[in-house]
């Protein structure tokens, strides 16, 4: 578990094996997906540790990132798209969530 | 703006069969789709001398192959083999020195031209006269569009003084972009529509348009709006007074410092760009989108959600705020398609024989006016009537 993510952000490693996802389509698709509880819970560890984990991931070529760096630069990730459910839509996200699916996503720089 | 300074475009109630009728379908592919510059992509996805995209264009029954040569320009060709029509290319995207076709191995240039075709001599044509068939192709703001007919304007003045706003738009600097495409039991145009005016925002988006809205404007209509030929524009209203969310904040506020590092934030970051036939694009810096509506048939059609980037991501900050922007948007976007779906069908019915826009719905009106003028002039042309009349639009420009 030591090298599961960077020392001072612990607090996300109960999180780690369903939120640090690997490509746009897959983060976006965990976020309808999810129990709303479990998206609740990662959203309130993540959301507060947003600007300290990008000043820590800047530090590293983006490409190259270590595998805990990795990790945790996935799970920013899917906070994108897991922050719009928890503070924009609310109680609108079961029914959005049915549009969202005909929106595919295609290309990103991320990775689709 | 004011009302009265969109009398021009008229008032009355919008005939509806144009939103569903396959006739009237069939005259728009001819009228309004092979007499237009039609979007179909941009620079950056061909970077090098052989780079190739394909493109289709169901509404004319084309498939396009789009490709750098090896003198740097890029051109468009029918992807169709001159011997007996194959179709060359499947990829959707790639890089070739040649296209061979898979039927019987002839063989042409990134120029188009037949390089080589296997036992030749036993043909009656010479190899100059089997080129492939080329389409009429121009870039602005580093948008490529092509023209399946005969353009009687090349694409900057059809554009008018909207070539130069492009030109400084955040996607004429990008060298790479997110897409997202969803298909849709619509119209093409009221797909379009639906895009082109604010009236809906509060009731469709109660939540991800609040930042569009707000007390001095309930509605957020557009600050202005404009008009050149068959193409408009509108500059979109600020709310002074946003609320943004904590993570919503600190997002934007990444995309907004990244577009000021890059220079793309330039002058035009809240003007709208519609371009006929089926084109919009927004200048933000921290959005800056495309979005093309192709028609399918009559009641169908898919829409290309493009946000440009320029430059790689660099570090992860970079790339954390180009995933928000591009899931922000796309759950916006995502909340239009059922209620227009919705609309079509109402639509479908025949129930109603006209529709209406008001008048902060102009640019509506203003797209049915430009198709109207074109298929008009087109069915003119068809029955080989008097010389095609100076449309209001062309009056205009």
């Amino acid at each position: 578990m030591t090298t599961l993510l960077p020392t001072g952000f612990d607090a996300l490693a109960p999180f780690a094996d369903r939120w640090a996802i690997d490509g746009s389509i897959a983060r976006a698709a965990r976020r309808g997906d999810a129990a709303p509880a479990d998206r609740t819970a990662f959203f309130a560890a993540a959301a507060p540790l947003l600007d300290a984990a990008l000043a820590h991931l800047d530090r590293y070529p983006i490409d190259a990132l270590p595998p805990a760096e990795q990790r945790l630069m996935d799970m920013m990730l899917t906070l994108a798209h897991v922050s719009l459910t928890e503070e924009i839509l609310g109680d609108q996200e079961p029914a959005h969530a049915r549009q969202r699916q005909h929106m595919h996503i295609t290309r990103t720089p991320a990775g689709a | 703006m004011s009302d009265d300074s969109l009398a021009w475009l008229g008032t009355a109630p919008i005939p509806a069969a144009p939103y569903h009728d396959p006739a009237w379908f069939e005259l728009e592919r001819e009228a309004v789709f092979r007499r237009a510059w039609l979007q179909i992509g941009h620079v950056c996805e061909l970077p090098d001398s052989g780079s190739f995209i394909r493109r289709e264009i169901e509404a004319l029954n084309v498939s396009l192959l789009i490709v750098r040569g090896r003198d740097g320009e890029i051109r468009a060709f029918h992807n169709v083999c001159t011997h007996r029509g194959t179709q060359l290319v499947e990829e959707e995207s790639g890089r070739r020195g040649t296209f061979s076709c898979p039927y019987h191995r002839w063989s042409f240039g990134t120029d188009g031209a037949l390089l080589a075709a296997p036992d030749f001599d036993r043909f009656f044509v010479d190899k100059a006269d089997c080129a492939l068939p080329r389409v009429a192709l121009d870039i602005c703001g580093g948008l490529i569009f092509v023209h399946l007919g005969t353009p009687d304007k090349g694409l900057r003045d059809d554009l008018g003084p909207y070539a130069t706003m492009l030109d400084g738009f955040p996607a004429a600097q990008a060298t790479t972009f997110s897409e997202y495409v969803y298909e849709i039991d619509a119209n093409w145009k009221l797909t379009y529509d639906n895009f082109q005016e604010n009236y809906h925002l509060r009731f469709i988006h109660p939540r991800s348009g609040a930042p569009a809205v707000g007390e001095d404007n309930p509605f957020g209509y557009p600050v202005k709006m404009g008009f050149h030929g068959p193409h408009r524009t509108q500059t979109i209203w600020t709310n002074p007074d946003p609320a943004p969310q904590p993570v919503q904040a600190q997002s934007f506020g990444r995309a907004a410092r990244f577009a000021m590092a890059d220079g793309t934030a330039g002058p035009h970051s809240r003007d709208y760009l519609a371009l006929f036939p089926n084109f919009f694009i927004l200048g933000s810096p921290a959005q800056p989108f495309s979005h093309t509506v192709w028609p399918i048939d009559a009641r169908r059609s898919r829409g290309v959600i493009r946000l440009y980037w320029k430059g790689e991501d660099d570090c992860a900050s970079r790339r954390y705020a180009r995933e928000y922007a591009m899931a922000s948007a796309r759950d916006i976007h995502a909340e239009d398609r059922d209620v227009i779906e919705a609309g079509q069908r109402g639509l479908n019915s025949g129930a109603l024989k006209h529709i209406h826009f008001q008048a902060q719905e102009a640019l509506c009106r203003h797209l049915f006016t430009a198709v109207d003028e074109r298929v008009q002039a087109y069915r003119a042309d068809l029955a080989g009537t008097a010389p095609r009349p100076v449309s209001r639009a062309e009056a205009m420009a």
